[in-house]
């Protein structure tokens, strides 16, 4: 279970995180939405420990997260965040690239990359030379690699055409069911989120507006809610223009 | 009253940024001595900085060997002491032209080239990933390169000394008529361990300075396009004033009677 308590976090004046409650279930699939801006990239960063909270703290199982929890998580980033100056096995097996399991790195990286749809012959490639979906498919790759318990996605889906955002959605929805893992996914395309959630948390003005499950959504009459999942303008969201 | 309130301000900025860099190097150093060491990282940037600068090193080297003969030679022309061409420029080189042209050419080409790389790694999220990763990106980055460019940058200082001279001898012999056999032994003479020993130290201390500001300007440098920009010349005009700034205080250091 990962709680998060009255989180708060300000960039000089920009107060982007108002008091953010928040808990996630082991093995569920959550999916935070919410309109550019809001601080779900935030969010999740100040989950993970990138960023430090102003206030407010982030509990694993009821204890303060500690470095170890880096080692089990995986996440893929918007833009996939691949290292350019190396090939995509060692991308994937980067956690292997030392210690004992060295060896059997690239093998196991192979073996991953197969597990996204990707064959032998992308291993020895650099970042550079693939597309931006299959870019997606190595980071996915590199997240899932080392097994992880919780698993974090950043917009999965952005930049890429519906086609490889549904291959993308039904991977990480398939690698989280598999594997029994905790994924949490911000995004703001709604099919992604469908495909996606087992319940889905709104963030508005630094704050989790709504949650609920997929079935809670479909009915719920909250204007936030409807006026963001609908794509209208008028409403009581007011976008940053 | 509000020229003082700027003057104030500029001041703690300035002493804020020499109190990160200071915590920067302090960070630098704890992890160099902490594990893992990252082996590969290490030999990339050891070819990186120091293999594929010997060209430019080179270069300029030769080029100002040849430019130093020349001049002293029509300096020393003015009190009928052309015959010191050998000895000004074996000194002139060791002491002084070879490690700073080296430390200069090193922060255009190193410096700038760590800068942007590390910026546009922050910028494409790749540090952050990192950290994902279990690794900290300091100890992945910044310890292989600044290990490297202290060992490397005075291998280049020592190839860039000889170069220089030999550019001075180049020019001596077949332009100023100089005697080749003892235009060397007259350089060979005249040098002394502590020019040597000093022109390898100070490769150490610019190589280290070139690489620490590169990788601190990188890894602070703000998100987007212009950051990189902005983060890839502080680090080189940083860079630069540090080195000469060191060099005044080796040589002092040094050569202070």
């Amino acid at each position: 279970m990962i709680s998060v308590t009255d989180l708060h976090l300000s960039f000089g004046q920009n107060a982007v995180l108002r008091g953010v409650d928040l808990e996630i279930a082991q093995g569920e699939s959550l999916v935070i939405i919410g309109g550019s801006g809001s601080g779900k990239s935030v969010l999740i960063k100040t989950i993970l420990g990138l960023l430090t909270p102003d206030e407010g703290q982030v509990t694993i199982n009821g204890t303060p997260r500690t470095a170890a929890f880096m080692s089990s998580i995986g996440m893929l980033f918007q833009g996939a965040a691949l290292f350019d100056s190396l090939p995509v096995w060692q991308n994937v097996a980067f956690r292997d690239l030392r210690g004992p399991k060295r060896q059997d790195a690239r093998a196991h990286a192979v073996k991953v990359l197969a597990e996204v749809g990707l064959g032998p012959d992308v291993a020895d490639k650099y970042p550079g030379e693939l597309s931006g979906g299959m870019q997606k498919r190595v980071g996915l790759a590199r997240a899932i690699a080392a097994d992880p318990d919780v698993l974090f996605f950043d917009e999965p889906t952005t930049g890429l055409d519906p086609m490889m955002a549904g291959v993308i959605n039904a991977l990480i929805r398939r690698v989280a069911t598999d594997r029994g893992a905790t994924a949490i996914t911000i995004t703001h395309d709604m099919a992604s989120m469908h495909a996606i959630a087992d319940r889905v948390a709104m963030i508005h003005e630094g704050r989790i507006h709504w949650q609920g499950t997929l079935a809670e959504l479909e009915t719920s009459d909250d204007p936030h809610l409807r006026q963001f999942t609908s794509g209208g303008a008028d409403g009581p969201i007011q976008p940053h223009w | 009253m509000r020229f003082l309130a700027a003057l104030g301000a500029a001041v703690l900025a300035a002493l804020a940024s020499i109190g990160r860099f200071s915590m920067f190097i302090a960070h630098t150093f704890a992890r160099a001595v902490r594990r893992p060491f990252y082996a590969a990282a290490f030999g990339k940037a050891l070819l990186q900085i120091g293999f594929f600068s010997l060209p430019v090193v080179g270069l300029t080297a030769l080029f100002t060997g040849g430019a130093l003969a020349l001049q002293i030679y029509a300096g020393g022309s003015r009190f009928s002491a052309e015959a010191v061409v050998p000895q000004i420029v074996a000194i002139g080189v060791v002491r002084e032209l070879g490690p700073v042209l080296v430390g200069l050419m090193v922060a255009a080409r190193v410096t700038s080239s760590i800068a942007a790389e590390l910026a546009t790694m922050k910028v494409t999220e790749q540090i952050d990933a990192l950290h994902t990763l279990s690794t900290d990106p300091m100890q992945y980055l910044t310890v292989p390169r600044v290990f490297a460019a202290t060992l490397v940058v005075p291998l280049l200082v020592a190839v860039g000394d000889t170069i220089g001279i030999f550019g001075g001898y180049l020019i001596s012999t077949l332009r100023l008529d100089f005697n080749p056999a003892s235009y060397l032994q007259n350089t060979v003479d005249f040098l002394e361990m502590r020019d040597i020993i000093s022109s390898l130290v100070k490769g150490a201390v610019f190589g280290t300075i070139a690489a620490l500001v590169g990788c601190y300007y990188g890894l602070n440098s703000d998100r987007g396009a212009i950051g990189v920009g902005v983060a890839t010349k502080g680090a080189v005009v940083a860079a630069s004033v540090l080195i000469l700034a060191a060099n005044f205080v080796l040589t002092e250091a040094f050569f202070s009677t």
